[in-house]
């Protein structure tokens, strides 16, 4: 067991690695009732082909997400039941690379990561309740399917990508769920759930020693087959994008319009990714964030509103930026945030600018910081990929005004950008 | 209330709300003010907010007042338009680091908040006596992008059609937002004139949480807020509305995949009546949790929908049902919900569904105190109510409740309203 704190942020983290492979965090927060738990998996949407221990396997579109609602259900029932008595809230949510379960409750702390811990490794998949399932995740998949937010932004980085599987729709589609069966959902199983590929970190009121002594318990009455050797089988993927520009239909008040930029050259150490996700949020915070000369003269020129935003995604197998929001006319949008970026290319950034853009993102991430969910989710994110989130302040920093120039250069490559719109139908 | 719980203070026509605490990396300020939902004040109530957040007189430049925002170490800044009950309530909150963290920011980060939050609300950015032309138009057009954009999210549209629906004679139809036809009409300076007045009528209550004194928040808050003379204002106890008596049927057709079934029934229980912990646990086993009577008959057993559950708004006394089913299932599903309506009021209710439901809702009562913004927003519902509990009291009471007392909510829930929204154009 290993406790460090970082000043920097006034956190405090206890860890220790078990002899099965999982990794455990707490974050203990003084004086907090609750305690969170999140249980992850390194295991998400894009591993949909891979090879344990030699053999090759390509398994359905959307089954990393399905296999998450199948690990709800037990021989003896609905394991939110369980939850529910113990009074605690219970969820899990599957992203590109990660599939994460998670409670939070403000008692009966060991009762429920007993739970957690259990459900999580105790599959249980028949053929009447795989089937049973399909119909709840077609409605899931239904329901995204009339979301425009969910629609422009798949569009854009299926438009971004040709062949990474980040390209499908995390669900996957009607169709290829209707081919998952539970031989294939035990076998993804297996593959990616052997604790080596997991982390459990829990943030709150719980002490430290008594939840990882409950984890160090609840591992050793459990046995598992030795670690599998798991390779990840991505097809190249060609630099250019797939479709510079793609459009949907849906019924919606005023055009969605997203901008992506793909990576080409990516990182693939842990420190390298940090440091470039670091640098690239302060350059976009400089160059559009909401107290940027951009934004604001967008939004008096009505070409954007609130809802305008970026995002940026980098790890070692993809990374991609998203700019957008509404618009009422998306080509003028498009324009004019050219011409920005390729002035500041020229120009640089503007120093008092990226100073502000500095405070701005450790004053948020501290504020995140009280809030332990989203602490234990970013703390986890960060963690899958080696990282550690409480080294962001010294990071931000650490990084001057050149390195983020240097990003903006060569992130705004022209020929590796889309654009996503959804509009409605023309009357 | 084991832990800090809020100093009640006064100044002028604010009430004063403080909790010292040294539990949080920030200061969290929140000020609610409400007048009565009226048609004629709507529109002109909600566009407020939006004017004001644009830039006070010291900094009257929208990037001006942002980039102070950024100097405060990124403080977080938001606003709200909510209906409560028979209120309209603008909510402005202000997130910033406590001391601690803002090394070299030079003045208290908590003086600083709390003049800028003064100045937001009780010193605007002026021009000839009246509003900023360009902040008023722009901010007109943004509120009715927002009222256009609502059709955007079929979750939330179908949920506000139901509402506006079933309480087609009331304020309470009205959208929090305003009416788009009143927009044109408000001018710089007829909004000023409302705003003057705004200023005399509204019921002002003010929360800051953080490492302060109610001294010290009240001296700040004397010299930050310039507010007319006179006393806090109270809220009016809600106006009761009975059922229509009748069940109403709306179908409604657009280009979807999903149909939305909602459904709003009068439950005629309040938060200030005694039976309010009794309508929490009616809420609970039918619809608010992934082992409620909902999720567990329609989703679960159906494989009818992905989401299934039931709202209970205490300020108004309603409660609403939302699902997302194929449109082809609406009779089943409908029938399903029915049912689930049925047996409540038989009191067809396991002892197991009664502990499940108790263990949730105290649970969360008792997480409430881990979160500044939750105890704010929880105990401004005892403000509005003029019936105020703590947590513990409202757990105590929660434990309290028997079968035969959610038998008795059940009695008076009476449903009114029922809304599809299916797919295809009418003619």
């Amino acid at each position: 067991m290993e406790e460090r704190h970082y000043p920097d942020v006034d956190e405090t983290v206890v860890r220790e690695k078990l002899p099965n492979g999982l990794e455990v965090h707490v974050l203990p927060k003084a004086g907090c009732s609750k305690t969170y738990a999140v249980f992850a998996t390194r295991y998400g949407s894009v591993d949909n082909r891979f090879a344990v221990n030699g053999e090759e396997i390509r398994v359905p579109d959307g089954i990393a997400h399905f296999l998450e609602h199948k690990m709800f259900e037990e021989p003896d029932g609905d394991i939110f039941a369980k939850f529910a008595k113990q009074g605690a809230s219970a969820n899990a949510f599957t992203s590109f690379d990660r599939t994460v379960y998670l409670f939070t409750a403000a008692g009966q702390i060991p009762e429920n990561l007993e739970t957690l811990l259990d459900f999580v490794q105790r599959p249980y998949f028949t053929d009447e309740n795989v089937e049973k399932e399909k119909g709840i995740i077609e409605q899931e998949i239904n329901m995204y399917r009339d979301n425009p937010d969910w629609q422009v932004y798949f569009g854009l980085i299926g438009a971004l990508y040709q062949r990474h599987p980040v390209r499908i729709d995390i669900a996957g589609t009607a169709e290829s769920i209707r081919r998952i069966d539970k031989e294939t959902l035990y076998r993804c199983y297996e593959t990616f759930y052997h604790p080596s590929n997991m982390t459990l970190v829990v943030a709150g009121g719980a002490d430290p020693e008594d939840v990882i002594r409950l984890v160090r318990e609840n591992q050793a009455k459990k046995s598992f087959a030795p670690a599998p050797e798991i390779s990840r089988l991505f097809d190249a993927e060609p630099p250019e994008v797939g479709s510079p520009r793609v459009e949907r239909e849906l019924p919606v008040s005023l055009p969605k319009c997203m901008i992506g930029f793909k990576e080409t050259d990516l990182v693939r150490d842990a420190d390298g990714l940090m440091r470039r996700e670091a640098a690239t949020k302060l350059m976009f915070e400089a160059l559009i964030g909401p107290s940027s000369e951009l934004y604001q003269s967008l939004y008096d020129d009505q070409l954007i509103s609130d809802s305008f935003g970026s995002e940026y995604n980098c790890t070692p197998e993809y990374a991609f930026s998203v700019i957008g929001g509404e618009t009422r006319d998306p080509d003028a949008l498009l324009a004019r945030i050219r011409e920005a970026i390729e002035r500041a290319k020229a120009e640089g950034l503007d120093p008092a600018r990226f100073e502000r853009a500095k405070r701005k993102r450790i004053g948020a991430l501290l504020r995140m910081l009280d809030r332990p969910e989203s602490a234990a989710n970013e703390y986890l994110r960060w963690n899958l990929r080696g990282g550690n989130l409480f080294r962001l302040p010294e990071l931000y920093r650490d990084i001057g005004i050149g390195e983020a120039e240097e990003r903006l250069r060569a992130h705004f490559d022209w020929n590796r950008m889309a654009v996503s719109i959804v509009r409605s139908r023309k009357a | 209330m084991t832990g800090p719980w809020f100093e009640q203070g006064q100044s002028g026509r604010i009430r004063l709300h403080v909790m010292p605490t040294k539990r949080f990396k920030t200061y969290q300020f929140t000020l609610y003010a409400g007048v009565p939902l009226s048609d004629a004040d709507v529109t002109r109530t909600a566009l407020l907010p939006f004017v004001l957040r644009r830039g006070t007189a010291a900094t009257p430049e929208t990037r001006a007042f942002r980039e102070r925002l950024d100097d405060l170490y990124g403080a977080g800044f938001g606003f709200d338009v909510m209906k409560r009950g028979d209120s309209h309530v603008i909510v402005f909150q202000l997130e910033v680091l406590q001391d601690r963290f803002a090394r070299g920011a030079g003045e208290s980060l908590l003086a600083a908040g709390m003049r800028l939050l003064g100045e937001v609300v009780t010193q605007p950015a002026l021009e000839n006596g009246a509003f900023l032309p360009n902040y008023v138009d722009t901010e007109k057009t943004t509120v009715r992008k927002r009222l256009e954009a609502i059709v955007n999210d079929k979750i939330r549209y179908a949920a506000e059609r139901c509402i506006e629906e079933m309480c087609a004679g009331e304020a309470y139809r009205l959208n929090a937002l305003g009416k788009i036809e009143d927009l044109p009409r408000l001018t710089p300076e007829t909004l000023h004139a409302y705003y003057a007045e705004w200023l005399k009528r509204a019921s002002f209550d003010l929360y800051v949480t953080g490492d302060t004194t109610l001294d010290e928040a009240s001296a700040l808050a004397a010299e930050s807020f310039r507010l007319p003379d006179g006393a806090p204002g109270t809220y009016p106890k809600p106006a009761d509305c009975g059922s229509a008596g009748e069940v109403k049927t709306v179908v409604e057709r657009m280009d979807v995949t999903q149909g939305k079934l909602n459904m709003g029934l009068r439950i005629g229980v309040r938060y200030a009546d005694d039976d309010y912990p009794a309508a929490l646990m009616y809420n609970g086993i039918l619809g608010a949790f992934p082992h409620s009577k909902l999720f567990i008959n329609v989703r679960e057993r159906a494989s009818l929908a992905y989401y299934a559950a039931s709202r209970y708004d205490g300020h108004k006394g309603i409660l609403t049902i939302q699902s997302g089913i194929e449109i082809a299932n609406f009779e089943r599903a409908s029938a399903i919900i029915r049912e689930q309506l049925d047996a409540m009021a038989r009191g067809d209710i396991s002892e197991l569904e009664l502990s499940q439901t108790r263990a949730m809702i105290t649970g969360q009562l008792r997480e409430l105190r881990d979160s500044a913004p939750e105890m704010i927003a929880f105990h401004f519902n005892g403000v509005l109510s003029g019936r105020s509990r703590d947590a513990d009291e409202l757990i105590r009471q929660i434990e309290a409740v028997t079968r035969d007392d959610i038998v008795r909510v059940a009695e008076r829930v009476k449903l009114d309203m029922i809304y599809f929204l299916r797919d295809g154009k009418e003619e």
